[in-house]
């Protein structure tokens, strides 16, 4: 086979699982009645609260690029620069957010920071307050909640680059008469791009597409996903599907914009010598002071964790103005694992979200392939193709396939897949091909070709060099992608919300479920379930 | 993956199953399992619980392949547009002929199991009963100005409802919708949050970071039977009874098990099951007086039905609820 077929068939997969559904979406947004039409354009366009949801929704992604980049760049410089007590376990908690699913801590940060939630209450009563000082609302509430669940991303992304990024280039910075700053900013971070870049990506899209915080906190202040939502349920699908394509075209010039910071001259890494090693910090003021800062910090971050698990010992209902729940026991637990209709939403994600994620690995390696290696010809197109998937929200998605998937058309690449149990791994797979694919790509943009094509002098074929030299160089990019793909699709709740089954109902709809009935001790008692699976993957991911 | 298709493969037992959707909560649905399947050996009931406005969605974009049998509960005003969209089947329980004319829907597609009272609620803990609002006009009196969280109304059928009251009212008073959104806007005015679901409205109102609610009758009789420190007042000038219906969804796979399932919720035994146990006010009008639990006798005695015109309710109730959202939602407080 000749390069350029193959280059054909990835291209034409990802567009039937990526393009074909949202043009279906687009097509719906253009026709009223079953005919052309201009009218929901129209009422779009003459709305200025329409475009104020829009602003919002910009505004606040670019805030929360700007906020997660600036806790979690520095946080990753820490983690694998510096040696102080604790490092290693406190490295692991840092990126305890991302095991956090959206809705669950969502829930989490209401319990701890909301108005009746234990940090408000404590406060209050310290200083004999008359009422909560503050209310969780509007857009401080939502960065609030972005900057925490995303600067992991980065944090994450930004490790993964600088354990790839070559002593040796430092050291020759260094004999050049670089100081650490030079050495910083015009070697460490220029080999660091992409990895920042993909980052900033996932987190803008992230954010863009971000539903249940907007949900709960946003009040009055509207952004797109929330008037999506509100105008899909006020029966008037005509408009949210315009609504929807407007926020696509907006998530779609960022991602053109983003990607043209990462492209242009790309580093390679001269894959002979090794990461610099982890300075010790000798003088013990400034061992035990970045010790104390690194656990300070990890408390707060797991304190939404910790609510979780407290609220989950909590039985129904005996919670209500006290400041700690008056009773607890394992109640919860127990009616959890002794039902096997409670177990089975666990064991429907697992298998799915592993599903999901073996497809996903399986076509960002595919496409690493294609794009950086052999250069194919649809290289580009490839790459913005595995992209697409963020520039739409999870719900939109989710409604583009079952629109694309419940009919029977074979000849124009249609099946019935809704209400089978094919069709939420397949949204997951698409849904989580950005991080996979991000990270994946990343880590072969800093292959060394040489190394590939020495494997190929040395009489290597091509799978043997691909399961020998290049597998095991991109294993960190690989698990890392991988990781955050499992964890994602495992918590995953707006696309679930559309494509589920009785079948296959994951576990966000069990807890969702369970929230319905008030029943807030069984939902955190699945969270916490679900938060420990997603650690255990992450936990994975993160060691090299 | 192997583990899962195995497990799924297991759950087979040579029952008939029959899946439910419906907004109906964990309580009423158990107890629906339970009592129906001891009835029917043969039959493996299966539930999903979710919004009455889910329900419509999901059945409309399963359409191609229904995954439900019986939609079992929401508001009549839904179960219109799904007729609209075709996804119901007519059936006709024989228990049809005991509910009122208005409870069913045209050739049978839809007939409503129980009546569900719009109510004000409070928080009994920090409210006497006396103290509480005992009419819609006394919400919006100053006293309960940042006092009252409400669900969010876009989502819910009983919002809708209370919400179309306020315009219904106004056009029969003036002519015009105008009044009723200044009613809606002084109640924006007064309220504190709109709350993402039924669950989140209970916790905010048990934990008092709002004394007062709009919602509907079960779920606050349920809550209360479990200790939960919440109490209602019936409107004295009326408030909207919502037909909660049931249906056979077009196309469904078992419409045996659902006809059977649809009979049994409507008999005797069912409906007064379901009074008894989960605070469901019977549709049927013919179920004996001394059969019923003591708080049916006393919200049937107590309670104002609000004349609803829901065909203009089911007809422009979207545009309301549009203009409401765009123009009086978080704006009532700058008045």
């Amino acid at each position: 086979m000749t390069r350029r077929p193959r280059g054909i068939a990835l291209a034409l997969v990802l567009a039937w699982l990526v393009v074909y559904p949202l043009a279906l979406v687009t097509v719906d947004a253009l026709r009223d009645q079953g005919a052309w039409s201009f009218a929901h354009v129209q009422a779009f366009v003459r709305e200025p609260r329409e475009w104020q949801a829009l602003w919002a929704s910009v505004w606040i992604s670019v805030a929360s690029v700007a906020l997660a980049g600036a806790i979690g760049i520095p946080l990753a410089f820490v983690f694998e620069r510096l040696e102080f007590p604790g490092r290693r376990l406190l490295g692991a908690l840092v990126a305890l957010p991302a095991v956090l699913p959206p809705l669950v801590g969502v829930i989490a940060f209401l319990f701890l920071y909301g108005e009746s939630g234990f940090v408000a209450r404590t406060v209050t009563r310290l200083f004999g307050l008359a009422s909560a000082p503050w209310r969780l609302q509007g857009a401080g509430a939502i960065l609030l909640v972005h900057a925490y669940s995303m600067y992991v991303y980065f944090y994450l992304f930004a490790r993964a680059g600088l354990a790839r990024v070559d002593r040796s280039m430092l050291e020759a910075a260094e004999s050049l008469g670089a100081g650490r700053w030079d050495g910083l900013r015009r070697v460490t971070l220029p080999l660091l791009r992409p990895q920042l870049v993909a980052a900033a990506l996932l987190t803008f899209m992230t954010s863009l597409g971000s539903f249940s915080a907007p949900y709960v906190f946003g009040g009055g202040f509207r952004v797109m996903t929330t008037q999506i939502v509100a105008t899909k349920l006020n029966g008037d699908l005509g408009l949210a599907m315009v609504q929807t394509v407007a926020l696509a075209a907006v998530a779609l010039v960022g991602l053109a914009a983003l990607r043209r910071t990462q492209g242009g001259r790309s580093v390679a890494v001269v894959g002979k010598g090794t990461a610099p090693a982890a300075r010790e910090l000798h003088q013990p003021l400034a061992r035990w002071g970045a010790a104390v800062v690194g656990w300070a910090f990890a408390a707060v971050l797991l304190l939404p964790h910790a609510t979780l698990v407290l609220v989950s010992f909590v039985p129904i209902g005996t919670w209500t103005t006290e400041l700690f729940p008056p009773a607890y026991s394992l109640g919860n637990y127990g009616a959890l694992l002794r039902d096997p209709e409670r177990l089975r939403p666990l064991l429907n994600s697992v298998w799915m979200a592993a599903a999901a994620t073996v497809g996903t690995v399986v076509l960002a390696l595919w496409a690493g392939r294609l794009i950086v290696q052999r250069r194919a010809q649809f290289g580009r197109t490839i790459e913005t193709l595995t992209t697409v998937p963020w520039a739409v929200p999870g719900t939109v998605l989710a409604i583009a396939l079952a629109t694309v998937f419940s009919a029977r058309q074979p000849w124009i690449g249609r099946w019935v897949l809704v209400g089978t149990a094919a069709i939420l791994p397949l949204a997951y797979l698409v849904r989580n091909l950005p991080i996979t694919a991000g990270s994946v790509l990343a880590g072969f943009r800093q292959l060394d070709p040489s190394l590939d094509e020495a494997a190929a002098s040395l009489g290597a074929g091509r799978t043997r060099t691909l399961v020998r030299v290049t597998m095991p160089i991109l294993r960190p990019a690989i698990l890392a992608g991988a990781a955050l793909a499992f964890a994602t699709a495992l918590g995953d709740f707006v696309t679930s919300i559309v494509l589920y089954t009785f079948e296959t109902r994951p576990i966000s709809i069990e807890i969702l479920g369970a929230l319905r009935q008030f029943d807030l001790g069984t939902a955190a008692a699945y969270g916490v379930i679900l938060m420990l699976i997603s650690a255990a993957a992450m936990a994975v991911g993160t060691r090299r | 993956m192997a583990a899962g298709l195995v497990l799924s493969a297991c759950q087979r037992d040579g029952r008939t199953p029959l899946v439910i959707y419906s907004p109906h909560g964990r309580d009423l649905l158990a107890l629906a399992e339970r009592t129906f399947e001891a009835q029917r050996p043969d039959i493996d009931v299966r539930w999903l619980d979710m919004g009455s406005q889910d329900v419509l969605d999901r059945i409309r974009s399963e359409r191609a392949n229904p995954q439900a049998d019986v939609w079992f509960g929401g508001p009549a005003m839904l179960f219109q547009r799904a007729v609209a969209d075709s996804l119901l089947t007519p059936f006709t329980p024989s228990w049809a002929e005991h509910v009122p004319a208005r409870s069913r829907g045209p050739n049978d597609l839809y007939v409503a199991a129980y009546e569900t009272p719009a109510v004000i609620a409070y928080n009994t803990a920090a409210l006497a009963p006396e103290q509480a609002p005992q009419d819609w006009e006394e919400v919006l009196t100053p006293r309960w100005r940042g006092q009252v969280v409400i669900r969010d109304p876009l989502a819910s059928g009983t919002m809708r409802a209370i919400f179309g009251m306020a315009v219904l009212r106004s056009l029969r008073q003036t002519g015009d919708t105008a009044a009723g959104f200044v009613w809606l806007r002084r109640l924006d005015g007064q309220t504190r949050e709109y709350v993402l679901n039924p669950a989140l409205l209970h916790q905010k109102l048990i934990r008092q970071e709002g004394l007062i609610s709009l919602w509907d009758l079960p779920d606050i009789l349920i809550e209360s039977s479990k200790g939960q420190p919440l109490g209602f007042t019936l409107p004295t000038s009326g408030t909207p009874v919502i037909e909660d219906a049931i249906a056979l969804v077009r196309g469904t796979p078992h419409p045996e098990a659902a006809r059977a399932f649809i009979e049994w919720v409507g008999s005797v035994a069912g409906q007064l099951l379901a009074a008894r146990e989960v605070y469901r006010l019977p549709a049927r009008q013919d179920l004996p007086a001394d059969s019923l639990p003591d708080w049916v006798r006393e919200v049937r005695a107590r309670l104002v039905v609000e004349p609803m015109e829901w065909d203009r309710l089911a007809t422009d109730g979207n545009a309301w609820m549009a203009y409401w959202d765009r123009n009086v939602r978080g704006r009532g407080a700058r008045r």
